[in-house]
């Protein structure tokens, strides 16, 4: 089952969380919602599950329109970040909650539930109180529950965040396998982790003021965001600002050979350039300056270059001999990886 | 952590025990004493005796115990109903209703016992509502002066239950009915079981309002205690309040026993 | 996947219409009106309405003529005023020491406050009879030791000893907020404090009183309105020269059946007593007690 924002605006007190949301996740289509804090993620996940109420627009779950709909008519899975298991529940009276509400026949309830663990792996816990798991069991049986429902549409609220980092990789695979075996279920995922979106999602909405910025297929975003604000949440950037020239732009006194399609000469514009698509040495692209920072991080050098008052990062393959301190540099980048931006945001971390 | 020599610590603690064992552990000690003797004319109390219990476990003190538990115990069920009740739907009201419930329903605290006493003395000694001379004007008098302490405690309750709980019941499927009885009554158990132990401490003890309605055949044991003292019988009074005192701790004990078993955090 | 779950939720199209939450709010509130308010307003109607007939202000101007009722006020007020003063200073030291200088058994002795709490005041006062009473435990060390025929202490029948029992009592209604308040405080201040320099005194000053200020407001306006309250401690003095308006209502009623006269004090305690609590209750709100 699909979702759809059609125009949806929120407010508290006058003060707009969510500005016109048009958005669409197509039946069985993982949507990641990727933004920073305040940026209106969670408002709209919770606009979906209805647990704030639209000022304007419209919420659709396939074809029904479910504004006005009171959260537990929607039949929709949802689990948030502290997992808010019944503490007073067992886990197998946890995942049968939903069920019961649902007078689904006893019998089936008990296979239901059996069916939910064992997707995610928690059947041997099924006696147990959530305050005896530890944080990913809990997590376990938190979409275990959801799940159980078998809903059309599964909400994630930053579900990984309290996690830590190794148990958090694991999930994430997890969670990619229970997709594919629940091929239909839509899922939207909430998250402020660009590594979670990247992994995970078919899509990506991403947000931030309130306001959709940018949304595309993850590959899309990386290799061509849309706007500055979207090269920089999603994977690093360089972000340079150039006045665009007659075949290509200047960066101060560098020329470089980009496409300029769309771009007026004489101009300003934001260049995105990945930092590891930025090569050490000669090529076609080339920046010269100074080296003000050496990072070692294990696999990859990361470097901070000056130019011309711009501070550029290059990430390269672990180096034998890498340049000193304050020793001038050139670096380059092929024209094919670089994405011009509107101008507006100028050197951004 | 405030102090670190270790003189000036002892130095603290011997202040303490100063001020803390005559103020508070004294009183409660001397009462006990006191309960076991027929005289105390000296530092010690004198003639050792188990008489004043003879005295406190029998006829009119075993009835007023029993008077005393029956009232603290339909005073502090009823009022844990009515003030649950109404700190949900407190709960549920907007801002500034919900303001007012809360004023009406602490009134009881700050206006004076024995004005509780008077009040329904006076508005039930005449139709249309004829209680007076019955213990249903005593046992309601307790319920009101309790109902404030329930009210507060299950709202304070209600304040600090996480909203997650119920929106993901809701998201699961189950209704406001659900929701309220599979959850939310489940999660305020242990705070509804501290307020019963609350109203029931505080129904056993109350005096101000009960010596102004109490009818000769439903004599709680407070208002006996004070008979008993008035009348210069002070070593069987103290060895009635002892039986109060110990009726309630258990009933106290029993109380915490649940919530322990009822708090799942 | 999707059809299993949405055969309840489809049938639900329409919403049924909801009851709205006032309503559920109409029972407990007419419940209270009809056991507590009404009752409260036939106080004051009766107020009005002297024996004689008719409806005056009499009663308050015999109410407020009479000495014993101007002595029962004042005697009330400054009763309750010390009292509250006395366990503030009480409490607060007491629970700095349970709080910052603990002991093995600092545990026990909050938990012993607790159980305090939930008895009944009036046996201080009965306590008290065995220790300061004409042929107590204080007034029996002293005829042992001195040979003397009496003990020097007999202040019990006076307000004294009614203001003894009353900080006993109330103290740990005091400590209570106060031990809460302290339980939140980080102590790695306490620590960066001493590690400034900053001596017991000092850090007790600057950064603990700051932080039990509200807790103290809100513990002592609570005490000031049950000291005014207060029954069960003044009864058991049986003293007759010390009488608050509680001891007031009580007699006129029960004992001399002036119910008009009663009406009239208790208003006046009511009035005080809700005036008091309401900024109680406005001053532990803003201090988020």
């Amino acid at each position: 089952m699909g979702i759809r924002f059609d125009a949806v605006t929120v407010a508290y007190d006058g003060n707009v969380v969510l500005d016109a949301l048009d958005l669409t996740v197509a039946p069985g289509e993982v949507m990641a919602l990727l933004g920073p804090s305040g940026s209106g993620k969670t408002t709209a996940l919770r606009a979906v599950a209805g647990f704030v109420r639209p000022a304007s627009g419209r919420v659709f779950l396939g074809d029904r329109d479910v504004t006005d709909l009171p959260p537990h008519r929607r039949g929709i899975g949802m689990v948030v970040q502290q997992y808010a298991l019944f503490p007073h529940l067992r886990v197998e009276d946890n995942v049968a909650f939903g069920l019961k509400a649902r007078k689904v026949p006893k019998a089936e309830i008990r296979t239901r539930v059996a069916e939910a663990l064992e997707m995610t792996g928690m059947g041997a816990y099924a006696r147990r109180h959530p305050r005896e798991l530890s944080g990913g069991q809990q997590q376990r049986v938190a979409i275990a529950r959801a799940l159980a429902i078998r809903p059309g549409v599964l909400l994630l609220d930053e579900p990984l965040s309290a996690l830590d980092a190794q148990l958090r990789s694991g999930m994430l695979a997890e969670l990619a396998r229970l997709h594919r075996e629940l091929p239909d279920v839509s899922i939207l995922y909430v998250t402020h982790d660009q590594m979670e979106a990247l992994t995970l999602a078919d899509r990506i909405a991403v947000m931030d003021k309130a306001r959709l910025q940018a949304c595309g297929t993850p590959r899309e975003l990386y290799r061509a965001p849309a706007n500055a604000f979207t090269a920089s949440f999603v994977g690093n950037a360089n972000l340079l600002p150039v006045t665009v020239g007659a075949s290509g732009a200047a960066l101060g006194t560098a020329e470089l050979k980009i496409d300029t399609s769309g771009a007026a000469p004489g101009a300003s514009a934001t260049l995105c350039v990945r930092p590891h698509l930025v090569g050490l040495g000669d090529g076609p692209n080339r920046l010269t300056g100074t080296v003000t920072e050496i990072q070692w991080r294990g696999a990859t050098h990361r470097l901070y270059v000056d130019v011309d008052g711009h501070r550029v990062m290059a990430d390269l393959p672990e180096l034998r001999t890498p340049p000193a301190h304050g020793e001038s540099v050139t670096l380059h980048f092929a024209s094919e990886d670089a994405v011009l931006l509107p101008a507006g945001v100028g050197d951004h971390g | 952590m405030l102090v670190h020599s270790r003189k000036a610590k002892w130095a603290v603690w011997a202040l303490f025990l100063l001020l803390f064992l005559p103020l508070f552990a004294l009183p409660l000690l001397v009462v006990l004493g006191a309960s076991f003797a027929t005289n105390w004319s000296s530092v010690l109390p004198s003639g050792p005796t188990t008489a004043n219990y003879e005295a406190a476990t029998r006829g009119e003190a075993l009835q007023a115990l029993t008077t005393s538990l029956v009232t603290a115990l339909t005073a502090s069920l009823l009022a844990l109903a009515a003030g649950t009740w109404a700190a949900l739907a407190a709960a549920a009201l907007k801002r500034r209703s919900r303001k007012v419930m809360d004023a009406l329903f602490v009134l009881p605290v700050a206006v004076p016992s024995v004005v509780v006493g008077l009040a329904i003395l006076v508005a039930f000694s005449q139709p249309p509502v004829l209680l007076n001379g019955t213990r249903w004007i005593v046992i309601i008098a307790h319920t009101v002066l309790v109902t404030a302490f329930a009210y507060q405690s299950v709202s304070a309750a209600i304040t600090r239950l996480d909203p997650a709980y119920e929106q993901a019941a809701a998201s699961l499927g189950a209704g406001p009915a659900q929701v309220l009885w599979r959850v939310k009554l489940p999660l305020l158990l242990p705070s509804l079981t501290a307020a019963a132990g609350l109203c029931f401490a505080l129904s056993m003890g109350e005096l101000s309002a009960t010596m102004m309605l109490y009818p000769p055949d439903w004599t709680p044991l407070p208002v006996l205690i004070h008979a008993s003292t008035d009348r210069g019988a002070l070593f069987t009074g103290s060895a009635i309040a002892v039986v109060l005192m110990a009726a309630t701790l258990l009933v106290l004990l029993a109380v915490s026993r649940i919530r322990t078993r009822a708090s799942y955090r | 996947m999707a059809s299993a779950t949405l055969s309840t939720p489809a049938k639900a199209g329409i919403r049924a219409p909801a009851v709205p939450a006032w309503v559920w709010a109409l029972p407990p509130v007419a419940l209270l009106a009809l056991v507590f308010l009404y009752p409260l307003a036939l106080v004051v109607q009766q107020s009005f309405q002297p024996d004689t007939g008719g409806t005056s202000i009499r009663p308050y101007a015999d109410v407020f003529a009479s000495e014993a009722f101007r002595e029962a006020l004042w005697t009330t007020v400054w009763l309750a005023l010390a009292s509250t003063a006395g366990c503030l200073v009480l409490g607060f030291v007491l629970a700095l020491v349970i709080a910052f200088v603990p002991f093995p058994g600092a545990r026990a002795v909050s938990r012993f406050v607790d159980v305090f709490l939930s008895f009944p005041s009036f046996l201080i006062t009965l306590a008290l009879l065995f220790i300061y009473g004409t042929v107590g435990m204080a007034n029996g060390l002293w005829t042992d030791v001195t040979g003397a025929a009496e003990g020097p202490f007999r202040f019990l029948t006076t307000p004294w000893g009614v203001l003894l029992a009353e900080i006993t009592y109330f103290t740990p209604f005091v400590m209570r907020p106060l031990l809460a308040a302290f339980s939140q405080l980080d102590t790695a201040q306490l620590e960066a404090a001493s590690s400034l320099g900053a001596r017991a005194p000092r850090i007790v000053r600057q950064v603990i009183l700051p932080e039990a200020l509200p807790a103290l407001a809100s513990g002592g306006s609570l005490v000031l309105v049950l000291c005014l309250n207060e029954f069960g401690i003044v009864l058991f003095t049986g003293a007759k020269d010390v009488t608050t308006l509680p001891m007031l209502v009580y007699g006129k009623a029960i004992l001399e059946s002036d119910y008009p006269g009663a009406c009239v004090v208790a208003v006046v305690n009511v009035l005080i007593s809700v005036g008091l609590y309401g900024l109680y209750r406005v001053v532990s709100r803003r201090a988020g007690a």
